[in-house]
């Protein structure tokens, strides 16, 4: 088992730097993009930008740009922003985690508990009509392109009906849980929301498969057949054994979600989160804001999947020498 | 049965979609009578014997608003933001939609089959590599993978051998869309190939001698067949949706053309003042991926029943 | 989208900050355009009037898509940052506040006793600092703190170090290796007299401008050498900064050390407390300021909010005409538009009107036909492409341009057009290619952001064949439209810096710019008669199109009153009153 752990730990370390080397060559290798001129600002002379190009090290040779932002990333974590000077990468981004945390967490807890509830009924009335009815709009849910669903949400409550039966919604933005806790929800309720329509589609879905497949296992059939009620047989035992799948699937969104993915539901409801930070740190194409947010970004992913393979190994051995 | 009707009306849903789209031009030419790719400022059409502008300067001075939905033969859906006719762009974005959708989902399938099928066959460092390769392109969030790669390819053209995209091509955003997808494809399917590599039959043909490529196309590539091509339609949902996020992000599709990402996003500063210029695009896709989510089902159930595939990112 | 901070920041970056390379000079009101024109300014404040003291307190809550980076006064070049250092920091010269239109524009004393001694043929300046300012940590302001502040400058490689204060004696070896500079000899102070005195390798007639910028505003001897971040610099304006958090908010209040020296320079302000907010997108701003949350918004209002605030809040809203132009250069060395007739025929095709609506309506900007903007100095009205003739742009020729691109033999290639990504920006940009592909290109469009596009298209690596820019100027003078924008000395191939876009360079042309430039010394007139010709000479050969001059819609709350706009530094935030 501790074997196994440690090469897991070993290939994660291995994606983290090619991932991080692989964003910092992206931008370096970019003509046209001269993140010294960046940096010194409009209308800077060719001395200020001889000088700034010293001071940052963008004069040396790539492998020591590379290990001096790391150096600067998380050893002294004193990196600065690229665009905006002055502005910290680390602290930003520590600033920014919790409000994506607070969207994701929020949105996961809707998504788990209402794709439980479709995804039990749509099986337990299989072949009856709930079931294609919620398995269409499971389909719809991961059909719909999340940024537009945000816009609809945003037309219709923030548009003309927000002076009357949506009120109560507050304008965009974001107010932290600490300052007050009720704000904070009303805020988050929208992109809540909306970012679990797509999951909701996505576990009902797996939910329904595994536990249609449960049903038919052997076990559940004799326990079935010892004349334990029906609800039981499904909590029990179609339950345990489905939730696997789901959980795991869940643990690697999750770690995709907290890592930035939900920059769509954050640039659309205008939440400075992770992802929000990193788009606009793309767009201004701020080198150094990119691989605080990438390795950020890749580290959840990561951390996620090896946690998902260590736990599935724990609970099923033949995978640990696969 | 009820899943066959539903792949029916699921194929009657995209047969029409295709049909419109393509039928674009037509109905630009002799139904709309406009081009929806010319800015159209200071026009004005005749609506009910009346002449009204396509975009209605305030009375203040202050804001232009381009015309609503006359639900006539022009501007059926009203102008956007440049004076062009919503619902003829939203026809003409179909075209590039759909095409970027299953150009990329085509090559996305085509690559991550030939990958997972080394990594599964030949196992050993090859798979190694690859293995690592897919958790990389992984790790690597989507978005910031497409948007770091459309940034740098809008800055500067990229160049591979003789062939040089352009910022404006379309090539652009399909080459970007069918990368990120590969491990999402590629992974099952080298483990699937795995599995196989394990059984009887392909022991027992290599024991007679045949030669490697012989034993992927007679017997591995009939197995892994199915799953790519239950594959393929939700790829392609996946390729549009991913297509329109971009788009959106301002990344994606660039002027002159239009996809249906693009007209959501020309349509944003209008959202309150007139949403159907984005709420339309939106709505095609959203039928679109449907359709072809529930025909990936439907295939599923039919080709590969014991396949886990699972849809959505 | 809405949602990202530069895309409504039209005026961001580019205002003060993309008039980059220029000077902030001449000051001499000549003809300038005064002030608002727009709806009614409650109090319009026109000749700096006397503080009253009943409108004295409360908290005025300002609003901003997006923090604006450091706060260092020495690095910062973003205009919502020059504008807020208007309260809160002084320079021994200031652009005169508390007034609007032409006034605003005249340098006035501000921490010196009076305009300084210009001797030494021009090369030596000696101000006398005031005695009695204390900065907002209780400590004297000294000549030491000049001295100092000026030696910072170069030290945190402040932006325009090398290209405005290179000619202060030392200033090279300061530039060379800042940690250890002294501007030994070129800024020397007396503290028994309290002195300051600038020597300069040679006359530079815009220096007192240059020190009249936030760049050279005083600060203490112990402000640290380096980027100061989000940490506040002590103050000596009647403002200081409180806390800033650049994601969310900055906060200024009183400076208790702070009392009127100059009315002119530093007048008292009206609110107690200044909160600026980061948050919001541009269309909850408008939602804020409406409901009166807020009272002022940096962004201007979007434009599908424009009609509903000119409709329901006119009271509220100020428009003033600015001193700039938006346009279209042209590469001039590369095909299509080394064709000078490919150029003529953008000029005729381009429906100006169309332009000014897709910017949001004919209050927010007017057609404009020469590169100098109406009501500045050189400034002659000519319009050398429109339908019909005239002066005045009345209508595009699309025939004459379809025939123009015809014999120029360039009809039927690729041209590429670069903006920025905006959505104002971009939606002018389509409406370009749309034109474009009408007279007979192949037309496509690339946005960049903001960030990237105004470098992007200056180096002439990357080849732009055409593109969409603006240019903000200042102070009045032809000279920095016409000789910045498309004189030889300002074109550096290979360069992220090189103003002139078009790569314009034409020598005959040129050397007028250098008489007309002589000739404003000692007869302005005649001079400014010159450059409104060299405009039409240049105009003729069509390097760029001008498309339009802008003007800047300020939204305030219903309870605001004594809206004061400076035509450098916009409104005047302090001298609002919000009792």
């Amino acid at each position: 088992m501790i074997g196994f752990i440690l090469r897991r730990l070993g290939s994660a370390v291995l994606v983290l730097f090619t991932t991080s080397a692989i964003a910092f060559l992206i931008f370096f290798a970019t003509p046209g993009i001269d993140p010294a001129a960046r940096i010194a600002g409009r209308g800077a002379s060719a001395q200020t930008l001889a000088q700034v190009r010293s001071s940052f090290g963008l004069d040396k040779p790539l492998p020591v740009q590379y290990l001096l932002m790391m150096k600067h990333l998380f050893v002294t974590r004193d990196l600065n922003s690229f665009v905006n000077r002055g502005e910290m990468v680390v602290p930003q981004i520590v600033q920014a985690a919790p409000i994506t945390l607070s969207l994701v967490i929020g949105s996961a807890i809707i998504a788990v508990a209402s794709s439980f509830a479709l995804g039990l009924i749509s099986a337990l009335y299989k072949g009856r009509v709930v079931d294609p009815i919620i398995m269409t709009l499971a389909v719809l849910g991961i059909s719909i392109p999340v940024f537009w669903l945000g816009e609809v949400a945003n037309l219709i409550t923030q548009g003309t009906l927000h002076h009357s039966a949506f009120s109560w919604v507050p304008p965009l933005g974001y107010t932290p849980l600490t300052q007050d806790p009720i704000q904070w929800a009303l805020h988050l309720l929208f992109p809540w929301l909306t970012m679990a329509v797509m999951y909701v589609g996505i576990y009902s879905r797996v939910l329904r498969a595994e536990l249609v497949a449960a049903f038919n296992e052997d076990f559940v059939q004799a326990a079935r057949a010892k004349g334990i009620t029906e609800r039981r047989v499904v909590l029990r035992h179609a339950l345990r054994c489905a939730l696997i799948p789901v959980i795991s699937l869940f643990g690697l969104d999750l770690g995709v979600l907290v890592g930035g993915a939900a920059l769509l539901t954050e640039v659309v409801f205008g939440l400075p989160g992770v992802g929000f930070l990193t788009y606009q740190a793309l767009e201004n194409v701020d080198l150094s804001m990119i691989m605080g947010t990438t390795i950020y970004a890749a580290f959840f992913v990561v951390l996620m999947n090896a946690l998902v393979d260590i736990l599935h190994a724990k609970l099923d051995p033949r995978i640990r020498h696969a | 049965m009820l899943a066959n009707r539903a792949a029916l009306v699921a194929l009657i849903i995209l047969v029409i979609i295709v049909l419109v789209s393509l039928l674009a031009p037509l109905y630009a030419s002799h139904v709309a009578h406009t081009n929806p790719f010319t800015s159209n400022v200071q026009g004005s059409i005749v609506v009910d014997g009346k002449k009204v502008d396509v975009m209605q300067q305030s009375a203040t001075g202050l804001g232009v608003t381009p015309i609503g939905p006359t639900w006539h033969s022009r501007y059926f859906l009203g102008a956007d933001g440049q004076g062009r006719d919503v619902m003829a762009r939203v026809l003409y974005g179909g075209r590039v939609s759909l095409l970027i959708g299953s150009v990329s989902a085509a090559i996305c399938c085509f690559v991550a089959t030939a990958l997972g099928i080394i990594a599964g066959y030949m196992g050993g460092l090859v798979d190694g590599i690859l293995s690592r390769l897919f958790d990389v392109v992984w790790a690597f969030p989507v978005y910031l993978l497409a948007i770091c790669l459309s940034i740098v390819l809008l800055t500067s053209t990229l160049t591979i051998g003789p062939i040089s995209i352009g910022s404006g091509s379309l090539a652009l955003p399909i080459a970007i869309i069918s990368v990120i997808y590969v491990p999402y494809v590629a992974r099952p399917i080298r483990a699937q190939v795995k599995s196989l590599r394990e059984r009887m039959f392909i022991q027992a043909a290599r024991s007679v001698g045949s030669s490697n490529w012989r034993i992927i196309r007679r017997d591995v590539l009939p197995n892994v067949l199915p799953s790519v091509i239950v594959y393929f339609p939700i790829m392609m949902a996946l390729n549009i949706l991913i297509a329109a996020s971009l788009s959106f992000l301002g990344v994606g599709v660039q002027p002159p053309r239009a996809a249906w990402g693009t007209i959501i996003n020309d349509g944003l500063p209008l959202l309150y003042t007139r949403p159907l210029v984005s709420l339309a695009p939106g709505v095609m896709i959203a039928l679109t991926c449907v359709a072809l989510n529930l025909l990936g089902d439907s295939l599923r159930d039919a080709l590969d029943p014991g396949s886990k595939v699972r849809v959505g990112s | 989208m809405r949602r990202v901070a530069h895309r409504t920041r039209l005026y961001s970056s580019s205002v003060v900050l993309t008039a980059a390379a220029m000077a902030l000079a001449a000051c001499s009101s000549t003809g300038s355009t005064a002030g608002s024109s727009g709806s009614t300014s409650s109090g319009a404040n026109v000749s700096g009037s006397a503080f009253q003291a009943q409108h004295k307190g409360g908290t005025l809550t300002m609003l901003a898509n997006g923090g604006g980076g450091t706060l260092d006064p020495q690095i910062n070049y973003t205009n919502t940052f020059w504008q807020l250092y208007q309260n809160t920091y002084d320079g021994l010269l200031k652009f005169r506040r508390g007034v609007s239109g032409a006034a605003s524009e005249e340098v006035v004393p501000d921490l010196a006793t009076a305009m300084p001694k210009v001797t030494n043929s021009r090369k030596t300046y000696t101000f006398t600092l005031r005695k009695g300012i204390k900065f907002s940590n209780g400590s004297p302001v000294t000549v030491d703190d000049v001295l100092a502040t000026f030696q910072r400058l170069f030290k945190v490689s402040s932006p325009t170090a090398g290209s405005w204060y290179a000619q202060i004696v030392g200033a090279d070896a300061c530039l060379k290796t800042p940690a250890t500079c002294t501007l030994k000899g070129g800024v020397v102070v007396n503290p028994k007299t309290n002195e300051v005195q600038f020597n300069l390798t040679s006359p530079n007639p815009e220096f007192k401008y240059q020190l009249a910028v936030p760049f050279t505003v005083i600060l203490p001897k112990s402000a640290p050498a380096k980027d100061a971040g989000d940490t506040p610099i002590p103050t000596t304006g009647p403002y200081k900064f409180v806390s800033y958090d650049p994601s969310s908010e900055l906060v200024m209040v009183r400076n208790p050390y702070f009392h009127e020296w100059s009315h002119a320079a530093q007048p008292q302000g009206y609110p107690d407390k200044m909160i600026y907010k980061f948050t919001l997108d541009a269309e909850a701003e408008v939602s804020a300021v409406e409901n009166g949350s807020a009272d002022w918004m940096f962004d201007p209002p979007p434009a599908d909010r424009l009609n509903e605030i000119g409709t329901k809040y006119p009271k509220q809203v100020h428009i003033n005409p600015q001193l700039a132009f938006w346009y279209v250069p042209m590469n001039v060395n590369i095909p299509p538009f080394n064709n000078v007739k490919a150029r003529q025929a953008v000029n005729w095709a381009i429906d100006r009107a169309a332009v000014v609506s897709l910017y949001g309506g004919t209050k927010v900007g007017s057609p404009v036909c020469t590169i100098l903007p109406p009501n500045f100095p050189g400034h002659a009205d000519s319009c050398q492409y429109t339908k019909g003739g005239g002066t005045t742009w009345k209508a595009p020729d699309v025939a004459k341009a379809k025939k123009l691109v015809e014999e120029s033999g360039t009809k039927g290639q690729q041209v590429t057009i670069v903006s920025q990504s905006d959505s104002v920006n971009k939606s002018i940009g389509e409406y370009l290619q749309s034109v474009l592909t009408e007279i007979g290109y192949k037309a496509s469009l690339k946005t960049l952001s903001e960030n990237i596009e105004f470098t992007y298209i200056q180096n002439t690596k990357h080849k732009v064949q055409i593109s969409l820019t603006q240019w903000y100027e200042d102070y009045p003078a032809a000279s920095d439209f016409l000789n910045v924008l498309l004189g030889c000395s300002d074109f550096h191939p290979g360069s992220d810096s090189s103003v002139n876009i078009a790569g314009f360079c034409d020598k005959s042309i040129d050397a007028k710019m250098q008489t007309a430039e002589a000739l404003m010394g000692t007869n302005p007139d005649a001079g400014n008669k010159m450059w409104g010709q060299i405009d039409q000479d240049i105009m003729k050969l069509a390097p760029v199109a001008p498309l339009f001059t802008p003007n800047l819609v300020d939204f305030v709350s219903s309870r605001v009153g004594n809206y004061v706009y400076s035509n450098v530094f916009f409104m005047n935030q302090d001298q609002l009153w919000v009792k």
